[in-house]
């Protein structure tokens, strides 16, 4: 009896719902009022077969349990209308139109009925034909909705906005998810939209906009660059064979790191400069967690650079400078920062640079000990106060020698010093480096006492004032015997800057060989205590020059040991294994070709030759 | 075990001379007529002052033999010479090569010229030649590089003949490029192996990822941009 109430139940509900769905056919051409109809007759069926089923309880109960191969009431409905849909395609096929319009208005900015498309789906999902009927035509829709609006914004908008509205798109795709689609769809739905927006423009955003974020310090648009990039090659690895994608990562941070490397030292030169700014005193408004948070950022650029060597010597020269000058804004931070190099690098790498805060710390001992001494409280002439900085020689960069000719309590100081520090620590060799002294005058101007901040040879040229009203370029740089380029630059600082103590004659920017100097004796200025040194923190030209050069000449030495070193041991070796070995060892970006000519060089100077029977081979000459 | 019996080196019959430093010859008594004519021909061109075949004497040399100052042929003379000092023929290189030729008067030395050039051009003198050519033309003590223009000369005369679209090339090359101002043995000895190797003008065998000098790298690169524009 079961079996035949069921059949007659069965067929009832088949002629209904083949009438309904048939009844929607050629209905609106309105699409949205055309899905409404879908919704309606579906939500009908689901309330219908809901009742039956509360009716014919005891007929799911028993006679569909006791029969395997036959369906409960519920499914049995979605069944039917399953086949029938499928006997109406042009009802599907216009639902799922209607479904695709519906959300490519709501990417161009329309609102749509949520709700609609949430139940819609949701029927997709019930009757077991989402992925084949709505996911795949809806995977395909936004693949093109978006390689055509990617197209168009690399075309319109500068890198930085382009890469904030792909942000902003893969945001709202996987809201989504959350909204209407279903949860199966998130991933390969983020995927089609990365590969567009994102994938596809790749060499472009890099071309056209890399540099210009590089070049304005963007760091935040370029973390934004690099989250995307990464995100986008990490969410294919799940999509597609592990193969294919690793070399697709690999091709995402070969070309980021090519790129940022492409300037050669620029990135690094830049990275340091930025990082000195930061940590310089001066940086009003910024807290400890901003900072952290920026240098943290900087960190991720850092992982870039292949040259290491050279941001090292440009952070260890600003480091020394801020250091020395007492210009860093807090120790901490810059601790903190060394933590962070040595975690990414390793010890080796920030060795040098904790050696400098030691030598910081380890001064002011011996200041304090100074004061103490005999030495100090016996022989010192009065009137000045001194401290003196320590540093070991290989921690800190190399200070070109300049010699001058101090003011005699200045030689005096030194020479007590001295003879203090060697009474301590015999054995040692102190060299004083004039270029990094500064000091702090008192001056008598007619118009008010002032102190000034000035560096050392600042103070020996302005000390000669003391017995004289006007001097010649030529006699000062008698008197102070510091070097011409050098001598200009002070005086151009004390002369023709903002703050003038002295005044020259002629006027003008540069300091001609003819020039003369006086006393300026109307100098005012609002503050008690005048700033002039900051020549000591800027950096020349020179300075940027000779550091990047003398990293350059440092790998040349580095590549001629490695390849020594690899030939005496292996004593003959092809070209190609030598370059190959050479590539391993050496830790900075180097062309083959300029290993080429460092091994001519070495062929030149007799420590290989080139085999006589092989050409190939090398062999090294004991 | 018992001692092996040692191998002593006896000196042949009929040394060659061992000249000591007054200039007198040890000999047998046949040799010294061949020996006589020729050191009659050295003297006919060397400088009595000096005592060695100076470049006027090289010049009066080759105008008796018919061939020009700079021609090939006198370089391979020097080489058969093993002559030491571009210029100059002392008397013992003089002895050394009228012997090792087989000659003794100026007419025999003109027939054996062309016989030179074949020995020369034998694959197992070609590449001491060529080196030798180089070396030849070292004037001071420590120098170990040329100029450009005369490794360009050098090139045009030694292998012009054999290679004369990639010398053209090569010398074009060296005359325009500025990364190198003097040319190094090591680097004359590989142009050899170039032109030798390297199919010419598409040079599509050639592999910079090898152990060619930089020079020729550039080389290379040059001529493909020449042969793209």
């Amino acid at each position: 009896m079961g079996g035949s109430l069921y059949q007659r139940i069965e067929k009832e509900c088949e002629e209904h719902i083949s009438a309904a769905l048939r009844s929607l056919v050629g209905q609106s051409p309105d699409l949205v009022v055309f899905l409404s109809l879908v919704e309606k007759c579906w939500q009908d069926l689901c309330d219908q077969m809901l009742m039956i089923r509360g009716i014919a309880l005891f007929l799911d109960r028993t006679y569909v349990k006791q029969n395997s191969n036959v369906r409960s009431l519920w499914d049995m409905g979605l069944q039917l209308f399953r086949k029938h849909l499928s006997l109406a395609p042009e009802v599907e096929h216009k639902t799922v139109t209607g479904l695709l319009r519906m959300i490519e208005s709501e990417r161009l900015g329309e609102a749509v009925d949520r709700t609609l498309l949430n139940h819609l789906l949701k029927m997709f999902t019930a009757l077991g034909i989402y992925s084949e009927s709505f996911e795949k035509p809806f995977l395909e829709c936004t693949s093109e909705f978006y390689a055509a609006e990617g197209m168009k914004y690399m075309q319109q908008s500068d890198v930085p906005d382009y890469l904030k509205h792909v942000e902003m798109r893969l945001h709202e795709e996987n809201e989504r998810c959350f909204l209407y689609l279903d949860a199966i769809t998130r991933k390969p739905l983020i995927a089609t939209a990365e590969r567009q927006l994102l994938e596809s423009h790749i060499p472009a955003i890099l071309d056209k906009g890399f540099m210009t974020l590089m070049d304005g310090h963007r760091i935040e648009d370029l973390q934004r660059m690099y989250s995307l990039f990464s995100r986008a090659s990490l969410d294919s690895v799940l999509e597609e064979s592990f193969s294919k994608n690793e070399a697709f990562c690999n091709t995402i941070k070969d070309s980021f790191e090519h790129l940022i490397n492409l300037r050669q030292n620029r990135p690094a030169e830049l990275i340091a400069k930025f990082l000195d700014e930061k940590l310089r005193a001066g940086n009003k408004g910024i807290s400890e967690e901003e900072l952290e948070g920026t240098l943290d950022k900087v960190l991720v650029l850092f992982r870039f650079i292949q040259g290491k060597d050279v941001f090292e010597a440009f952070y260890k020269k600003d480091l020394a400078k801020r250091l020395l000058l007492g210009k860093s804004a807090s120790i901490d931070a810059e601790k903190s920062m060394i933590s962070k190099l040595k975690t990414e690098c390793g010890s080796q790498f920030t060795n040098k640079l904790e050696g400098m805060f030691k030598d910081i710390e380890l001064s002011k001992e011996i200041n304090e000990s100074f004061k103490q001494s005999s030495q100090a409280r016996m022989k010192l002439p009065s009137g000045i106060e001194m401290s003196v900085h320590v540093l070991t020689t290989g921690y800190w960069p190399t200070y070109p020698p300049m010699d001058v000719r101090l003011p005699h309590e200045l030689n005096v100081y030194q020479d007590i010093f001295k003879e203090f520090y060697l009474s301590k620590y015999s054995g040692r060799r102190l060299m004083w480096q004039n270029s990094l002294g500064h000091c702090v005058l008192k001056a008598d101007f007619p118009k008010g006492k002032k102190e000034l901040a000035v560096s050392l040879f600042q103070t020996v040229v302005l000390m000669l004032f003391n017995d004289a009203q006007k001097l010649s370029f030529l006699d000062i740089k008698d008197s102070t015997g510091i070097e011409d380029k050098e001598l200009r630059r002070t005086l151009q600082s004390l002369a023709c800057g903002k703050v003038r103590v002295l005044q020259k004659f002629p006027k003008g920017r540069d300091v001609e060989d003819d020039d003369s100097f006086i006393f300026n004796e109307g100098f005012t200025a609002p503050l008690y205590r005048i700033k002039v040194n900051a020549i000591q923190m800027k950096e020349t030209v020179e300075e940027n020059t000779s550091t990047t050069e003398r990293v350059f000449q440092d790998r040349q030495y580095q590549v001629d040991a490695a390849i020594v070193r690899i030939m005496k041991t292996r004593k003959v070796l092809s070209h190609t294994l030598l370059i190959t070995e050479l590539f391993q060892q050496l830790k900075f970006p180097i062309k083959p070709a300029d290993l080429k000519k460092r091994i001519e060089s070495l062929i030149d100077r007799e420590y290989l030759e080139r085999d006589k029977n092989n050409p190939q081979i090398y062999n090294y000459l004991a | 075990m018992p001692p092996r019996a040692s191998k002593r080196k006896t000196a042949p019959p009929n040394s060659s001379s061992v000249t000591s430093s007054d200039g007198r010859s040890v000999l047998s008594k046949a040799k010294t007529k061949g020996l006589e004519k020729i050191d009659r021909l050295f003297n006919s061109y060397a400088n009595s002052s000096s005592g060695v075949i100076d470049p006027d004497g090289i010049e009066a040399l080759c105008s008796d033999l018919g061939v020009d100052y700079t021609d090939v042929r006198i370089l391979m003379l020097a080489w058969k010479l093993k002559a030491a000092k571009q210029g100059f023929f002392t008397q013992d290189e003089w002895r050394t090569g009228m012997k090792a030729l087989g000659v003794d008067s100026l007419s025999k030395l003109k027939k054996a010229l062309p016989l030179l050039e074949i020995e020369v051009g034998k694959p197992s003198n070609y590449e001491d030649f060529y080196t030798y050519a180089f070396r030849y033309c070292l004037t001071e003590e420590k120098q170990k590089s040329l100029d450009i223009e005369s490794i360009c000369e050098l090139l045009n005369l030694v292998l012009g003949a054999q290679f004369r679209p990639q010398v053209d090339s090569l010398i074009e090359y060296l005359k325009v490029q500025s990364d190198y101002r003097v040319i190094n043995l090591d680097q004359w000895k590989n142009f050899l192996r170039f032109f030798q190797e390297i199919s010419f003008p598409d040079l599509g065998n050639y592999d910079s990822c090898l152990a060619w000098p930089l020079i020729l790298d550039n080389f290379v690169e040059w001529m493909k941009e020449k042969q793209h524009s």
